[in-house]
């Protein structure tokens, strides 16, 4: 109540002022008691309109709008994190099939490279024992031929002994008087 | 400052009836500040009306536009208020939007600034000063005279602090309507005079056109800067009512 006490005190004496001389355009127009009783009035009412469109109508309306939109938002958010969750989860299973294909196709290698080398080994051992019974079995045949040849040699050698002796003197020495001299 | 003069910087603020309305002796005239009321009114409506006429997910301009404005609002009264203010949000809402549009359709020339009217702040600021205080007593009782006695203030400063904390709370609507009033005022009326100006000068005239250019600019954003103060010493004083301890 002060206050509006305070507003007509403030107001009054140049209402006054211009009413006493009859000039309406005397002063500013707001301070024309006047019109005040139409500004309120229109002003309650537009504001009054106002306030009901925007109560009843775009409030609730761009409040629902705006509900909607973040719930789709954040319902997307969350279909998007369970289908990243989805791809880390098959790349993982990837992984780990990439990881246990290689493994085993290590192992596949190992495994084949030793049966590889064992079979090597066992060929060469067997080729090895196959060649040195053959070079013994060389060897025994060269000394036979050897003693064979030894004798035929001394054999040879005490027939043209014999031979050549008989051409000079009568009397043939015997077999045992030449291998006495030849050794 | 006489009526004939045609650079009169007062002239726009001028009342004339259009229709001319009594009511039990009272004078209710549909008046050009009726008028741009109701423009004011229409613009707004036609913001949202159209703004939320194809609701959809992805905004386009006008829906983006509304939801801006919502969103400026809302969290306006959520930093100040905090969630008992929502109760309050299609009034603060309302005022906001009917100020700023009433002091951007008053920078239009030949047109009507509803909200250089003293008499039109001052019913939206009695209006909030007499809702609040009401408020602070129904929600807080008598404790809501607290706020006349901040805590922590030693007893023996209580004679001098409460008398002025009683006149500046009792001051607030008149500052709250004189701010609003006093800007639209003092701005429309150096537009006008420089304007003026323009003419006078001849064609001198482009050295004020500038400075108007620039003049116009700065208006613009003072009718949007006020209407948000405005609105945002509303919220203050509504947190006042609701939490008068802080």
């Amino acid at each position: 109540m002060k206050i509006l006490l305070k507003a007509f005190l403030l107001t009054a004496p140049i209402n006054f002022a211009y009413a006493a001389e009859g000039q309406k355009s005397a002063g500013l127009p707001q301070m024309d008691i006047a019109t005040f009783p139409s500004q309120l009035f229109w002003l309650v009412i537009t504001f009054s309109l106002l306030y009901l469109f925007m109560w009843k109508f775009v409030i609730p309306r761009l409040g629902a709008t705006i509900e909607e939109r973040r719930d789709k938002i954040s319902n997307d958010i969350n279909d998007a994190d369970n289908l990243n969750t989805e791809a880390t989860d098959i790349l993982k299973k990837y992984d780990e099939q990439m990881a246990s294909a290689s493994q085993e196709s290590n192992e596949i290698i190992t495994n084949s490279k030793k049966a590889m080398l064992d079979h090597l080994e066992m060929l060469k051992k067997e080729n090895e024992e196959k060649v040195n019974s053959l070079i013994s079995e060389s060897q025994a045949k060269i000394k036979a031929q050897e003693e064979k040849s030894k004798i035929e040699i001394r054999n040879a050698t005490l027939d043209t002994v014999k031979a050549i002796v008989s051409r000079y003197i009568e009397n043939i020495p015997s077999d045992e008087e030449i291998n006495k001299k030849l050794n | 400052m006489a009526a004939d003069n045609p650079i009169d910087p007062i002239h726009q603020f001028e009342i004339s009836k259009i229709a001319d309305i009594q009511l039990g002796g009272i004078d209710i005239s549909f008046t050009n500040s009726s008028l741009f009321m109701v423009f004011a009114l229409a613009a707004t409506m036609a913001l949202f009306v159209i703004g939320l006429s194809k609701k959809s997910i992805i905004p386009n301009r006008m829906q983006m536009l509304s939801e801006l404005s919502y969103n400026f609002i809302a969290n306006m009264l959520r930093d100040q208020v905090g969630d008992q203010g929502r109760a309050y949000f299609p009034f603060i809402f309302s005022l906001f939007m009917f100020i700023f549009f009433c002091n951007f359709i008053g920078l239009i020339p030949y047109t009507f600034t509803v909200t250089s009217h003293l008499i039109v702040t001052f019913a939206f600021a009695g209006l909030i000063f007499i809702a609040v205080t009401i408020i602070g007593f129904v929600k807080n009782g008598l404790g809501y005279l607290r706020i006349f006695y901040p805590s922590g203030i030693p007893i023996f400063l209580a004679p001098l602090i409460v008398p002025i904390e009683i006149i500046s709370y009792l001051s607030k609507p008149i500052s709250l309507s004189v701010r609003l009033c006093a800007n639209m005022l003092a701005g429309h009326s150096i537009l006008k005079i420089f304007a003026g100006f323009i003419v006078m000068l001849g064609f001198l005239g482009f050295a004020p056109l500038v400075f108007l250019v620039v003049l116009y600019a700065l208006e613009t954003l003072i009718a949007a800067l006020q209407a948000y103060i405005f609105t945002i010493l509303t919220c203050i004083y509504l947190n006042d009512a609701l939490h008068p301890d802080h």
